[in-house]
């Protein structure tokens, strides 16, 4: 199995140039000591495209766009919830309620994609509006009070979730139930055939998503170390667009972990380039979709070419 | 000599409206192949044994002791594996390497203390191809790197790791070159006579006649005629699938000259 597909290559070299910028621009911002705050800063968004590359990978239209609204949902219950109304700032308590959250959504997501056969994107963002709606009923205004546990996985331990997160996708992909997606993903119809369990598979695909989702909340619960009920939104194009940009394939059947973390990391580093230079968000949006666009069309130039020959 | 033991047993089974009900027996060490003009539920008759398609009447039970299954993770739970025919639509993942094409239906046989070990699925998937003499640049190569042969091999190999009691093959040697049919047809024989049991779906008569011990020919989606080695001829076999019976020298009889 490779680690790394011919698709994240255009996105490894836009990221060896993005860093090479950054560092031009602010090389206090990225020396050693203060790698900690920028892990912590990129968390956030390197977690929510993991979240939304599972589902991507099963195929057949498979997507989630309630990812970020689950985030900013998971967020608020922390803080709100379980932090300020119940008192309960454990790690071994609120760590497990964000990742049970998750999978419950995700759940509800897969049932509906699979089971139901809503169209993905159609049952996700089903649940992008209710999970957008409820976390402003819930709270309507910011609050803070997110523990210093939290806090300091946004600083010096920002990586330790980072980690994990990527221990858990490297055992996930040595278990059947990885081929089983990858391979519903590649083609569901011959999978079917090869009795591969595809229905499970992709209901599967949006529980991971789900979890991935749960420690993207706490990244951004640790970032921004309060609840705000509008920022969640905001992270389902940009993490979608990372994973693409990354190389996890629409059409499903291709991509993993590390391409989804590259493609999040182009994101922030060009993000981080450009308000270094205080460009506006209007102008940062413009520049996330012609970079997704440009490096999606460089990938497809190489394959199209001979794929047409053969065919 | 006692027969051998029963792996498929067929009840009265209806393939379409207004098709004729028929029997068979399928038995363990036997090369069953399936005639028919395209179209006559013959590639059918293969995917409901398959357990891909339902009938739309009569049994299909597996075993001696006669277990019905639905769909096809059942089948392969009673030892039943299928080929499909079309290897780019249904067959190959173009997307996965040629050890992952190979591991699809048996992932779980790799793993090693809960966790699937690459090196356990490149072992494994070694010995197939030996036995099936895939020339692969590299196992992590693409499959769609590879010949039409050779990826035909590999879904072989697919296949052949479930360890099946029972081989469905639907065209097995289509857009394949003339040295690897060869080769897979001594495959054929060679699993038959360790006792599996195959069933062939072919579009050339010639290769039927050469590989089966006994030929079922479709028509209208039921049994038309049934041929033993003893007489079996191309002939016939095409008589058979144009539906001339009376013509010619029946089914079980000798040969008349």
């Amino acid at each position: 199995m490779r680690l790394i597909g011919r698709e994240t290559l255009v996105a490894l070299l836009l990221l060896a140039v993005l860093l090479a910028v950054n560092l031009a621009l602010n090389r206090a911002a990225f020396r050693p000591a203060a790698w900690g705050t920028l892990i912590g800063l990129a968390a956030p968004l390197l977690c929510a495209s993991v979240a939304s590359m599972p589902s991507i990978l099963g195929g057949r239209g498979g997507i989630d766009v309630s990812i970020g609204p689950m985030m900013g949902f998971i967020n608020a219950v922390i803080v709100k919830t379980l932090v300020v109304g119940a008192g309960v700032t454990s790690p071994f308590a609120i760590v497990p309620a964000a990742l049970l959250l998750g999978a419950g959504f995700g759940m509800v997501n897969g049932a509906l994609a699979t089971i139901v056969q809503v169209q993905p994107i159609i049952a996700t963002l089903g649940t992008y509006l209710v999970l957008a709606g409820a976390t402003l009923a819930l709270l309507p205004a910011p609050l803070g009070g997110a523990p210093a546990w939290l806090k300091s996985l946004a600083g010096s331990w920002s990586a330790l979730p980072l980690l994990l997160l990527a221990l858990a996708w490297g055992a996930f992909t040595r278990l059947p139930l990885h081929d089983h997606l990858m391979a519903t993903g590649s083609d569901d119809r011959a999978a079917y055939s090869a009795g591969v369990p595809v229905t499970a598979a992709r209901f599967a695909s949006y529980v991971l998503g789900g979890i991935a989702a749960g420690v993207a909340a706490l990244m951004l619960t640790a970032l921004i170390g309060s609840a705000d009920p509008t920022i969640g939104p905001t992270y389902t194009l940009l993490a979608i667009s990372a994973a693409a940009l990354g190389g996890v394939s629409l059409a499903g059947g291709r991509g993993g972990l590390l391409a989804a973390l590259v493609g999040g990391a182009d994101i922030f580093l060009l993000q981080n380039a450009l308000t270094y230079f205080n460009v506006s968000t209007f102008v940062l949006q413009i520049a996330y979709g012609l970079i997704l666009v440009g490096s999606i069309c460089i990938n497809a130039l190489p394959g199209a070419l001979p794929k047409r020959q053969a065919a | 000599m006692p027969p051998e033991p029963v792996r498929l047993t067929v009840r009265s089974l209806i393939l379409r409206v207004r098709a004729k009900p028929f029997d068979e027996t399928l038995r363990a060490g036997e090369i069953v192949g399936l005639a028919g003009l395209e179209g006559h539920g013959q590639e059918e008759f293969l995917e409901v044994l398959a357990g891909l398609s339902r009938p739309r009447a009569g049994r299909v039970l597996a075993g001696t002791g006669g277990v019905a299954y639905v769909g096809p993770r059942q089948a392969v739970r009673h030892g039943i594996a299928y080929l499909p025919r079309d290897r780019r639509s249904t067959g190959i993942f173009p997307t996965l390497s040629v050890v992952d094409n190979f591991a699809i239906a048996t992932p779980g046989a790799d793993r090693r203390f809960g966790l699937i070990s690459p090196a356990a699925r490149r072992a494994r998937f070694a010995r197939y191809r030996e036995q099936l003499s895939v020339v692969a640049s590299s196992d992590a190569a693409t499959i769609t790197a590879l010949s039409g042969g050779n990826q035909q091999k590999v879904l072989l190999a697919r296949v052949l790791a479930l360890q099946p009691l029972v081989l469905l093959l639907n065209d097995p040697t289509r857009g394949v070159d003339i040295r690897t049919r060869h080769a897979l047809y001594g495959v054929f024989t060679a699993l038959a006579a360790d006792g599996m049991t195959l069933v062939v779906l072919s579009s050339e008569i010639e290769e039927i006649v050469r590989l089966s011990h006994r030929v079922l020919v479709f028509r209208e989606g039921s049994v038309q005629e049934r041929f033993d080695r003893a007489v079996l001829r191309p002939d016939r076999v095409v008589a058979a699938m144009f539906g001339k019976v009376a013509a010619e020298a029946g089914a079980g009889r000798p040969p008349c000259a």
